[in-house]
């Protein structure tokens, strides 16, 4: 697997690793604050709890897996090298880990000022890593719909984060601002503009050479990071313009891409050439599914608005499309980055002398696959409790925390095995 | 197989990883001076473009519609 991530290219692994071993933690949280919060919290997006928990996934799982796997990727996929990939990964790693347990802990207890200083820490730490990746992609040319992508991508996390900051000052210093009209739009710039153009960019490169499918093709894969785009800035200007139609038929033609991103995906991984279901294959089977059903969501409520006001609508949509879309997404991805980073750093470890252990020796796939059936129980236990909240509410939230407990016992695993490996190395090595 | 820009030819598309680079690399290996092989791909190889770099090859790369990358390597 040198050719996809040549060693000299890779970053220590120490770099990404701080953040893959971080983000199940968050996810632990949250579904800890639901088993403690109960019913409460999915009585309405705006509840204090509701409000922490989204957070705790998106920031503290999602993005912190999204910016540890760039730093170690973004050479390999666009030939764009970091300067001093273990210092950013320790700044980042720092700022958005306290940014985000303080992000929740501002919406959960609200001191005074805690949520204006979240967003300033966690704005400031984004604000870096975006100034670091954009010095590594100067001069790098679009050669490829992925390096498009990932630069787009970019603009669709600048959006997110200043969005994210305006809603806190707001509430903060009690601006008098849209805010749920400025929700809907963060939400759609942090899950279409950022996280889902990042996604579709990734999988470009991943999903044929992982899971050994046909391509994606060519022309529609420039054009859709730049449609996403495109749809947001028109979704803001509806906004700004206080124009509702723009808003709903941009949100409805962005929901239409995406769909047709996943069935695509789906078509592809089809006809692909490899025999056997593999762990990051079923994850990616369910993300993609659980995203079409989410999207057809968005379709119907901008088609027909007074959907959105269904009781528990707006949460389902929420649980359908992070846990059941993006967060199999990345933890597909999170299983196959960690097998292989650990045997890439153990094979150049053994000097071509001796051998790393097999990838599966270091994380095994019916180890992570058993993990995965806890995850469908949890998401089917969410997805229940948004139509029978107080019984399954806390069940659900317990549920979604073990199911994470156990990603991070996986992960934790594959590390131990990892040093081990390393050591026993070292001991032949030194026997030479 | 061949193909109309040079009958010396990987069809790495379906190949896992390291295969893609091992077959390239053996490949330049039996070329002679001034000949020129096709790595077909359906990603861009940067780590390969580093090495083909250092090593003094030159390469061009084409993105075809079905999302192949042609990448034709001189010796």
């Amino acid at each position: 697997m040198q050719a996809l991530l040549s060693f000299e290219n890779a970053p220590p692994f120490a770099a990404p690793l701080r953040f893959f071993l971080t983000a199940p933690l968050f996810a632990i949280l949250a579904g800890l604050l639901l088993a403690w919060n109960g019913p409460p919290l999915m009585a309405s997006r705006w509840m204090p709890g509701a409000l922490a928990a989204t957070h705790l996934v998106t920031v503290g799982f999602m993005l912190q897996v999204m910016l540890g796997a760039l730093i170690q990727i973004l050479p390999v996929v666009a030939g764009a090298n970091l300067r001093h990939p273990l210092r950013v990964a320790r700044i980042v790693h720092v700022g958005l880990s306290a940014g985000g347990v303080l992000l929740a802990a501002g919406f959960l207890i609200d001191p005074p000022g805690m949520l204006g200083f979240a967003a300033l820490l966690l704005g400031g730490t984004l604000l870096y890593f975006l100034a670091v990746c954009v010095q590594a992609l100067v001069g790098v040319p679009s050669t490829s719909p992925t390096i498009r992508g990932l630069k787009l991508a970019l603009i669709g996390l600048a959006a997110v984060v200043g969005l994210g900051m305006l809603m806190a000052f707001a509430l903060t210093y009690g601006w008098s601002v849209p805010l749920s009209a400025l929700a809907d739009l963060h939400a759609g710039w942090g899950l279409g503009g950022w996280a889902g153009v990042l996604l579709v960019a990734m999988a470009y490169v991943v999903v044929p050479m992982f899971q050994l499918t046909p391509g994606y093709p060519a022309r529609p894969s420039w054009w859709f990071p730049v449609a996403m785009l495109l749809l947001l800035l028109l979704w803001s200007g509806g906004v700004l313009g206080n124009l509702d139609g723009l808003v709903r038929l941009s949100q409805g033609l962005a929901a239409i891409a995406g769909i047709a991103f996943c069935v695509v995906t789906l078509r592809l991984q089809g006809q692909r050439r490899r025999a056997r279901a593999d762990a990051t294959y079923r994850y990616w089977q369910l993300g993609l599914v659980a995203s079409v059903f989410a999207l057809l969501m968005l379709l119907i409520s901008s088609l027909w608005p007074a959907a959105s006001e269904l009781e528990g609508w707006t949460i389902g949509f929420g649980i359908l499309i992070v846990a059941g879309g993006f967060m199999p997404f990345i933890t597909g991805m999170l299983y196959k980055i960690s097998a292989f980073l650990s045997w890439l750093h153990l094979q150049n470890f053994g000097q071509a002398k001796i051998p790393a252990p097999a990838m599966n020796k270091i994380l095994s796939d019916t180890d992570c696959q058993r993990q995965m059936v806890a995850y469908v129980v949890a998401l089917a236990l969410l997805l229940a409790a948004v139509i029978v909240p107080d019984w399954l509410a806390r069940p659900a939230g317990l549920a979604f925390a073990l199911a994470n407990a156990w990603l991070f016992w996986n992960l934790a695993g594959a590390v131990r095995r990892y040093r081990r490996a390393q050591a026993e190395m070292a001991e032949k090595l030194a026997a030479l | 197989m061949s193909h109309p820009k040079t009958p010396h030819v990987v069809d790495a598309r379906y190949m896992e990883p390291p295969g893609p680079f091992v077959a390239t690399m053996e490949m330049l290996d039996t070329l002679k001076e001034g000949e020129k092989m096709l790595l077909l791909l359906f990603r861009e190889p940067h780590p390969l473009y580093k090495v083909l770099r250092q090593n003094g090859h030159d390469y061009e790369t084409e993105l075809k519609p079905d999302g192949t990358f042609e990448i034709l390597i001189s010796r």
